[in-house]
């Protein structure tokens, strides 16, 4: 489950950095992103894997339309935007119930079978989530690093009114972080609902995922998503093993706790 | 003339920061402000390049009107903003810091020409590229905070305390730098509590009390001045 969580958590944490603002719609949007894999692939009989990239690019495109016309004018006013991001995730959930029903559906595996590695099993779709989520990360942390548009990205996260003197739009930066993580996140809705199941309240459990994400590896650090994602994972299974499933979630809400209290910026997070 | 300000108000909540200032920069010099704390010298900066929107007044730079505008299209006009307290990308390296100053260039060749220009003139800069900004000291971060200003080729140089929390070698380092920036033909206005280094590099001067200018004039006839040789330079 780590790749999921790091997705959902990488896009959160950037539009957290960049725009200041929590993405309250944000696990809707990764619900929306396995629901249209599932239009695709289960309805329409599209490849599992072009149904996901096809679910990556249009939800980016949603994150777009969500920026320019929903955060945008509501920058600056605190109140209105929680409340219409809320607003939002409510309608994206009724939404989909009206077009796809209450029911839980199932996507088809990412890869049947498991691995026998010294007689311990893997699960093989487990095992391709964990690798795409790391593609991406890596692909996110190239485009910041080394392109043009990336570097500006990371200077606005890092000092706002310094990134603004050099002559970087604040709107296209703003845009271009949500297109990006919802696109991610659609990825990761579409990982999780090949895994588990999908059904439209899906979204409130990741987006309480990627808070807990964001607190133990740190606002705005790509590594920090990452190892906490890993963290969060595999904590989860380790402790659903030896203590039961219910232990298995009430456990990471601890450490989310122990870290608010004795290490508030989290593992790589700075200021 | 390159900047024009023309009657200037700006208020914050109410209060007014800014009663109706006028001032310009002569292509090719260097202007400076000088006043104490809250005169409003850093405001006028703001709102030059559209951090604080002006309550009235115009401001011109290089014949076209930019008040109302907003930052990132004034920027583009070709003014550089160094601004106070250094606003650098503290958790990127020195290099990445200047690759974002080099944001709105669009021509790839001036970009490796500016680059190679400020590892000449900042040779610091040059040895600790690959460095965070946050690990250099006060005086390499305003070198670099100046550097990253000048990769996007500026016509005019806004430069807000330069000087601030720097020790007397380093202040003494940073009017050097000024006026070399000027050599290179680019105009300079300079925000300064430091009147001894303000008036030893500027051509001309603007003296700021309580959100009015109240004298301006030559440098040098205003180093004449008692008022000013009392108020700023103890003498």
């Amino acid at each position: 489950m780590g790749g999921t969580y790091i997705l959902v958590g990488l896009g959160l944490t950037l539009i957290l950095s960049i725009m200041s603002i929590l993405q309250f719609a944000h696990g809707e949007i990764y619900m929306l992103g396995a629901f249209t894999v599932y239009f695709l692939c289960v309805m329409h009989g599209v490849n599992l894997y072009l149904a996901v990239f096809i679910s990556m690019l249009s939800t980016a495109v949603i994150g777009l339309i969500l920026e320019r016309v929903l955060l945008r004018p509501l920058k600056g006013l605190f109140l209105s935007y929680v409340c219409a991001t809320t607003g939002l995730s409510l309608m994206l959930q009724t939404g989909v119930v009206l077009a796809f029903s209450k029911s839980t559906k199932q996507l088809p595996s990412l890869w049947s079978g498991a691995f026998n590695v010294f007689g311990i099993m893997l699960s093989r779709e487990r095992f391709v989530a964990i690798v795409i989520a790391l593609i991406l990360t890596l692909a996110l942390y190239l485009f910041l690093k080394q392109t043009k548009y990336g570097l500006a990205m990371t200077a606005s996260a890092q000092n706002r009114e310094g990134a603004l003197m050099q002559g970087i739009n604040p709107n296209i930066m703003s845009a271009m972080v949500v297109a990006i993580g919802s696109g991610l996140a659609a990825v990761g809705g579409a990982l999780g609902g090949s895994i588990f199941n999908l059904d439209p309240y899906m979204g409130g459990l990741a987006f309480m995922k990627g808070i807990t994400l964001i607190v133990i590896g740190g606002l705005g650090s790509l590594p920090g998503a990452v190892v906490g994602g890993l963290i969060l994972g595999i904590s989860e299974s380790l402790f659903s093993l030896f203590f039961g499933s219910q232990m298995g979630v009430v456990i990471p809400l601890l450490l989310v706790i122990a870290f608010l209290i004795f290490k508030q910026k989290g593992l790589f997070g700075h200021d | 003339m390159l900047l024009e300000i023309i009657n200037l108000w700006v208020r914050y909540e109410g209060a007014e920061v800014l009663k109706g200032i006028s001032c310009a920069v002569e292509e090719g010099t260097i202007v400076t402000f000088l006043g104490s704390n809250g005169a409003g010298k850093s405001t006028t900066l703001r709102a030059i390049c559209g951090l604080k929107a002006p309550d009235s007044g115009e401001i011109w730079f290089n014949g076209e009107r930019i008040d109302g505008n907003l930052p990132q299209n004034i920027i583009k006009q070709g003014i550089g903003h160094v601004l106070e307290g250094r606003a650098l990308f503290p958790y990127m390296t020195v290099l990445e810091n200047l690759k974002v100053g080099a944001f709105l260039q669009k021509d790839r060749e001036q970009v490796d020409k500016n680059l190679e220009e400020i590892f000449a003139n900042f040779p610091i800069l040059k040895e600790r590229q690959q460095q965070q900004a946050r690990t250099l000291s006060g005086g390499e971060q305003q070198m670099l905070t100046i550097a990253r200003a000048l990769m996007g080729s500026p016509k005019l140089l806004l430069l807000d305390e330069p000087s601030l929390g720097l020790s007397p070698l380093m202040v003494r380092q940073i009017g050097k730098i000024v006026q070399d920036i000027h050599q290179r033909g680019v105009s300079v206005l300079l925000v300064e509590q430091n009147a001894r280094l303000a008036l030893g590099v500027a051509q001309r001067c603007y003296v700021f009390e309580t959100g009015s200018v109240v004298l301006c004039g030559e440098t040098k006839e205003l180093m004449g001045n008692d008022q000013v040789r009392k108020a700023y330079l103890g003498l």
